[in-house]
This record gives C-alpha cells, sequence and structure tokens, in this order.
C-alpha cells in the first residue's frame, strides 16, 4: 500500500500541488468579492484528488486550508481536517470510477458534502461549542432554540449547508479536466480516473438540474425551520 | 570518443500513432557544438528530451534502439542519475524557476542541495557559475523580478552549477528579446569555448553560423542533414520544408538563378552576402 | 501587491534568533495552556503577560497591533458576539430579542471561547512575523521532513501573489468588457466562469515544463540532501524546548487533578 502511494506522489503532483492550492485561494476570494452563498475553495483539492489520488488530495485540502490562515483569515486554521477530507474523499471516489460522468461527479459531490459536514462538526462543537464564526451558524443557533443537541444542530447545519458548495466544487473540478488535454493528464499518477464514459451535454442538463432541485429543497427547508 | 551516441533511436509518445523519431543515428564527440534546426514538430525538442534522458522516463512512450551519453546506457540508468551528467535548459525562463527559493543564489544552491553537495564546495561552485555568466550582481535578487533574458541566464546557471558534461538547449531564446537573445548567447558561448559539449535546438540562422561546429537538419522524425555550418545551412535541400534559411542564403540563392550570383557557395551572413555578389 | 507572500519582518530580535522548532513548541504551549485550563481568565492573562510582551521581545509591536486589530480581534469579537447572543446555556437571562436571550453564562462562555482563539492566532502571527519561510522550512528538514514538503509550502507562498495579480487582471479585463461584477445573484454567478476558465488553465499548463525544470535539478535524487543555510540550534533553544514541555505536561497534570 507504502508503494502505491508513493507512486501518487510523482514530481507532476508535487509541482500540481502548489497550483491547486493557489487556484483554492483565488476562486475562494473571487467569490467572496462577488459575494455569492458559497465556498468553492476546494476545486484544486478535488482536482489533485481525482488525478493524483486520496492521499495527494488530503494533502492539497489540508496545506491549502492552513496556507489561507497564514495569508488571510487565521480562523480558517482549524478546519483543516475537513479539507484534508474533502481531497481524501474525492480521491477515493474517484477511484471507484465515480468522476467519468456528469451525474457521477454529482454523486460525489453530494459524498464529500456528507464528509465534510461530519468532519467539522467535532471541531465546531469542541472548539468553538457549536457555534462558529461562520454565517451558517445563525442556522445552528436557530436549531439550538427548538431545543436539539448542539451536535444535531450543527450536524443538520452541515447537511444543508454544504451539498450545494460541494457538489458546484466537483462539477467545477470535473469541467476543468475536460478542458486538459488527454497527454496531459496522462502524466499525472491516476489519469484513469478522469477518462471519461460520456460526459455529454444531456447528462449534463440533468447534474444541473439536480443541483437546481437541491437548492430549492434546501431553500424550502430553511424556510420551514425559520417559520416554524 | 563519443559522448553522445544514438543508434536507430525510434520513439512514440503515449497514446500517439506517429513516432516522433524515425532511426535515429547521431554521434557527437566532446567538445562538439551541434545545432539542430528543423520545421516545427520534426522532432528536435523530441530529440533534445531524448538525449537529456526525459524520453523515455519522464515522457513514457515506446523506444527503439540504443542511447548512450557520457557512459550511460539509457536503458540501464535512471532520471535522477542522468540529470547529473547531463543539462537541460528550454525555452520558457519563468517555467524553469523552481520557485522553491526566495534568491537567485539559493535557486542556483537548489539543484546542489538536492543531489547532497557539502556546503562549502556548494557555496564555491555557485560563486563560480555566477561569475562565469556574469550574474553576480543578481545574487540577492528574486527570481521572479528578472526580466527574461536574467532569469534565461539564471536557469543555464543553475545548470552548470551542477557541472554536467553535456548541455542540452532546447530554443533557448526564442522567448527573449534582442538584448535577451544577446546575453543568453554570451554565456552559451562562454560555455563551449570552455569545451562543454552543447546541443542546440535553434532558428536563429546567423547565430548557428557563428557558434555551431556541426548542425543536424531534422525533418518528421529523421536526419535530414548533418554537417558543418556552411553546407548544411546553404543546402538546397532545406527549401521548402519549412526550414530556417537565412535571408541573404534564399536572396543569393535566386540571385543564383539568374547569374547574378557566381560563387558556388551560398552566403549565410550578410558580409558573405555583400562579399559574394557580382559587380 | 506584494512580490511575496509572507507575514515575516526583518529584524534581529531575541525571538528572530530562536531556533524555529523551539517557536514551534512555544506556540504549542500557548495554545495548549490556553485550551486545557479551566479558568476563563487564563487566556487574557496569557495575552497581557505572554502575547504583548512576546511582540516586544521580538521587535514585531507595530506589525502585530496592526493584525491584531485588522484580522484577530474582529474575528474574535465576532465570535464574542455570535457566542454570546446565541449559544443556549441555562442560567439567568440578561435581555431577550427576538429568540435571543443571553446568559452570565452564556458572556462567560463566549469570553472564554473568543479568548482562546485569540491567543492561538496571536501566537502563530507572532511565530510568523519572526519566522522566515525558508529558514523555518530548512530546518525541519533538516529535522526529517521530506524536502518535497518544504518545496510545496514555498512555492505556493510564492505562486500566491501572482495568481492573485492574474486574477486581478482578469477581472479587470472582464469589466472593461462589460461584465458586471456587482450586479444581479444570477449575474454574479455567471461571471464566474470566464473569470476561472483562464486563470485556472493558465497556471495548468506551466506544470509540467516546472516538473521537468526541477527534475533536471535532482528533484528525485535518492542522495541525502544538504543545506546551504545554516540555521543554528543552541543549548538555550534545547533548554527552552525541555522546560516549556514540562510546562505543558505540567498544566495538564493539573487539569487532570482539578477535574
Amino acid at each position: 500500500m507504502l508503494d502505491r502511494i508513493k507512486k501518487d506522489f510523482n514530481t507532476m503532483t508535487w509541482v500540481l500541488i502548489p497550483v491547486a492550492i493557489a487556484i483554492n485561494i483565488a476562486i475562494g476570494q473571487l467569490v467572496l468579492v462577488l459575494k455569492l452563498p458559497v465556498y468553492l475553495d476546494s476545486i484544486g483539492t478535488v482536482l489533485v484528488g481525482v488525478i493524483c489520488g486520496p492521499w495527494a488530495g488530503a494533502l492539497t485540502g489540508a496545506l491549502s486550508n492552513i496556507i489561507w490562515g497564514i495569508a488571510i483569515d487565521p480562523n480558517a486554521l482549524p478546519w483543516w481536517p475537513v479539507a484534508f477530507f474533502i481531497g481524501y474523499m474525492a480521491g477515493r471516489m474517484a477511484g471507484w470510477g465515480f468522476f467519468k460522468s456528469w451525474w457521477r461527479v454529482v454523486v460525489t459531490g453530494f459524498v464529500i458534502a456528507l464528509t465534510a459536514a461530519v468532519v467539522s462538526t467535532p471541531i465546531a462543537v469542541y472548539l468553538y461549542g457549536g457555534i462558529t464564526a461562520s454565517g451558517s451558524s445563525f442556522i445552528t443557533a436557530y436549531l439550538l432554540q427548538t431545543g436539539q443537541g448542539v451536535v444535531q444542530a450543527v450536524l443538520s447545519t452541515g447537511f444543508l449547508v454544504e451539498p450545494v458548495d460541494k457538489i458546484t466544487t466537483a462539477m467545477l473540478a470535473f469541467a476543468i479536466i475536460q478542458g486538459l488535454s488527454q497527454r496531459f493528464v496522462a502524466r499525472f499518477p491516476r489519469p484513469e480516473n478522469a477518462s471519461t464514459e460520456g460526459a455529454n451535454q444531456t447528462q449534463l442538463y440533468i447534474a444541473v438540474g439536480v443541483v437546481v432541485l437541491l437548492v430549492l429543497f434546501a431553500a424550502f427547508m430553511l424556510r420551514n425551520i425559520l417559520g416554524g | 570518443m563519443a559522448i553522445v551516441n544514438l543508434k536507430n533511436v525510434t520513439y512514440k509518445y503515449p497514446l500517439t500513432d506517429m513516432p516522433a523519431l524515425k532511426g535515429i543515428n547521431l554521434r557527437v564527440n566532446k567538445g562538439e557544438f551541434v545545432a539542430l534546426i528543423g520545421p516545427n514538430g520534426a522532432g528536435k525538442s523530441t530529440l533534445c528530451y531524448t538525449i537529456a534522458g526525459f524520453v523515455p522516463h519522464f515522457f513514457k512512450g515506446e523506444i527503439a534502439g540504443s542511447v548512450e551519453v557520457a557512459g550511460m546506457m539509457s536503458s540501464e540508468s535512471n532520471l535522477h542519475e542522468w540529470v547529473l551528467n547531463v543539462g537541460l535548459a528550454f525555452q520558457n525562463p519563468f517555467n524553469q524557476i523552481s520557485g522553491a527559493k526566495y534568491t537567485v543564489f539559493e535557486e542556483l544552491a537548489f539543484g546542489l542541495e538536492n543531489i547532497g553537495v557539502p556546503r562549502g564546495e556548494m557555496i564555491q561552485r555557485v560563486n563560480d557559475a555566477m561569475e562565469l555568466t556574469g550574474i553576480s550582481d543578481l545574487a540577492d535578487r528574486s527570481p521572479y523580478s528578472l526580466s527574461g533574458g536574467q532569469q534565461q541566464r539564471v536557469a543555464l546557471t543553475s545548470i552548470l552549477v551542477m557541472q554536467p558534461k553535456v548541455l542540452v538547449l532546447d530554443e533557448p531564446t526564442s522567448q527573449m528579446d534582442p538584448i535577451g537573445t544577446r546575453e543568453v548567447f554570451g554565456v552559451i558561448r562562454t560555455m563551449a569555448e570552455r569545451g562543454m559539449t552543447v546541443i542546440m535546438a535553434e532558428h536563429k540562422v546567423e547565430w548557428i553560423a557563428n557558434f555551431a561546429s556541426r548542425v543536424v537538419a531534422l525533418h518528421d522524425g529523421e536526419i535530414l542533414l548533418d554537417g558543418r555550418p556552411t553546407e548544411v545551412l546553404t543546402s538546397d535541400l532545406l527549401t521548402g520544408k519549412g526550414f530556417p534559411i537565412s535571408r541573404y542564403t534564399s536572396v543569393a540563392r535566386k540571385a543564383k538563378e539568374t547569374g547574378l550570383w557566381e560563387q558556388e557557395r551560398l552566403p549565410i551572413k550578410l558580409d558573405e552576402a555583400v562579399g559574394g555578389f557580382k559587380r | 501587491m506584494h512580490e511575496r507572500l509572507s507575514f515575516f519582518v526583518k529584524r534581529d530580535s531575541l525571538i528572530h534568533r530562536l531556533n524555529p522548532l523551539t517557536k514551534i513548541v512555544l506556540v504549542l504551549a500557548f495554545i495548549l495552556v490556553a485550551f486545557i485550563s479551566p479558568y476563563f481568565w487564563t487566556p487574557s492573562l496569557l495575552i497581557i503577560f505572554g502575547i504583548i510582551p512576546l511582540s516586544y521581545l521580538g521587535g514585531v509591536v507595530r506589525s502585530y497591533f496592526r493584525a491584531a486589530l485588522r484580522i484577530i480581534l474582529p474575528a474574535a469579537g465576532f465570535l464574542f458576539i455570535m457566542q454570546a447572543l446565541f449559544q443556549p446555556l441555562g442560567g439567568e437571562e440578561l435581555f431577550r430579542i427576538w429568540f435571543l436571550h443571553p446568559t452570565r453564562e452564556s458572556l462567560e462562555f463566549a469570553f472564554v471561547n473568543a479568548t482562546r482563539i485569540f491567543v492561538m492566532v496571536s501566537s502563530f502571527t507572532i511565530f510568523l512575523l519572526t519566522t522566515h519561510p525558508s529558514e523555518l522550512m530548512s530546518d525541519l528538514t533538516r529535522r526529517g521532513l521530506p524536502g518535497q514538503f518544504a518545496y510545496v509550502i514555498i512555492s505556493t507562498l510564492q505562486i500566491l501573489p501572482q495568481m492573485q495579480a492574474k486574477a486581478q487582471t482578469i477581472i479587470a479585463a472582464q469589466r472593461a468588457r462589460g461584465l458586471d461584477t456587482e450586479s444581479s445573484f444570477f449575474k454574479r454567478a455567471g461571471s464566474l466562469f470566464p473569470l476561472v476558465g483562464p486563470l485556472v488553465f493558465g497556471s495548468l499548463v506551466e506544470v509540467e515544463e516546472r516538473a521537468i525544470a526541477i527534475e533536471a535539478r535532482g528533484f528525485t535524487s535518492t542522495r541525502v540532501k544538504t543545506s546551504l543555510h545554516e540555521i543554528p540550534d543552541t543549548t538555550a533553544d534545547k533548554l527552552l524546548r525541555w522546560a516549556l514541555a514540562t510546562f505543558i505536561l505540567a498544566a495538564l497534570a493539573l487539569r487532570l487533578w482539578l477535574s
């Protein structure tokens, strides 16, 4: 197993990781400037996870978070395990063939979202007591008022907030890989994860449709929670 | 003694149908300065990468024939051993900056740190190399703050500091402005004068005529011509295939048809041309 | 725009001269003590008698205070307000707005958390202000960190400002073409794509050539690496690390004994 991991880290991987981290941070900041209600700060992480394997993805995520914490906002520092697992799951799902078509990418995004929610819960609970410095804490606060336990409230918030962001992230990473030449992707340790079986237009529309449905669902749930 | 010996080398990149190199036979002796010319897609870069070991160890693909450089056999060596003897620099100076170091001095030492050279010797080698290539004044600058020509000179120096036996250059001045080109060729000439074996892919015919002791013309993955610059660069075989040809050569060739150029040999440089026209 | 990305301020102070590992242990000590201690006043004490004197010793008072005021305090303050208002801890209510009802307990809770985070981020900031990245990486590599990690971290720190500059250029170019970054939600979401494309693909193209370049410089060499810079590790450093480690263990023991 160790050999497989070593193979995942060839020179191309080591050179890609800084670029992926920079992409994470640049797009993450861009999204803040555009005031969109998503993070989109893990696109590079997912990219590395897919074409270089889960451990490379994990490393990219962790370092990305730490460097964001060093260079931009130190509040991001404690959350590195979340980014670690985002990269790891992206790599694992891709290894199981879930990054080869649009709908599979949506599934991967969903799985990553759930992972992110689960991993971020203990950090939010033990380090911050449930209420963090993020906007989503308003939702957590309300859930707490309704009598839910801290863990349940934080987890629910995560399940609500993460899917849109992570599915979009996965889809963007997929779009990027589609735009790269096969020759280029072949240089990386796991090009087979990115080989496409039918990345056609219809599937794209279906995938976008799913995302829109999810957004509507989340908005509906939110209205119910806040109005009830 | 041949320091580079390619025998019947045929190579195909992965995911391609056509071989990039077909039956290449090339012997280069120590101290020679070989210029590689050819149209785009002729295989110049591939040949450079082959001599430098990146084909096939970095690019994978299928290779046939034998590649021997500086006593190493390609089939028996690793890339990290190969680069100790063969240095490679290419077109884009920006992409040759490692990114791992904050000053030029550290950047030059990067390669030596990787191969485990002791600190004292490291510092000595870097200082010597900087003096040789004339970049001692850039030692404390950030590599990213330099001009294209300066960056390319730093890239060359960082290879020279590894003390390779063969220097492979893939169009090192393609992205330079005229000043940068002159600076870079200056460094290359210094190395050639010190006896370094140089193999350089290049378009600028006049510079080749000044520097090279030998010119190899590549076309479609095969060697078309291999000989002295004055013969190869003026050969009629190069016409119509996309090879870089000196304008003086072209003018004189045309003039020959109407009898205005009587000499057997066509000129390459301006002074040759001026001297040769029928009065 | 900074040419390179780092907090580092060049000085010749006591803290600057400490070995990087010593400083890391110091930061860990601050963080662990702040979080382990059951007393709500510990983090505050650490700030007054630990962080601020440390910034003097490091000669980085101005830089630290600037960072503290612009980044750390607002974040900690926001956290304090959020937790004071939203954390439903039992006890006597202080006042009620909508569904918010802060109590004395929640105020104390918020205060502890906010000051703990403040200590964590501050100690880390001072570390960054007094330690040059390449010095840190050289030292860690000497102690066994694989060279590739050091490469990744410093390379990222240098690529980031370039990427941000590229992003600015692309945004400006798109604005000139009529792309609006301040209009409706859908326009803003749509404007993401023409911004992201050139940025991402432009930087990915460089990856292959850079990989070749560092391979040509022995990046994958199996020999034992040497280092250009010698980072001193004095006896004082080693003693300090032992003292800090003992202090941390004592704090842990105290906490266990108290509970």
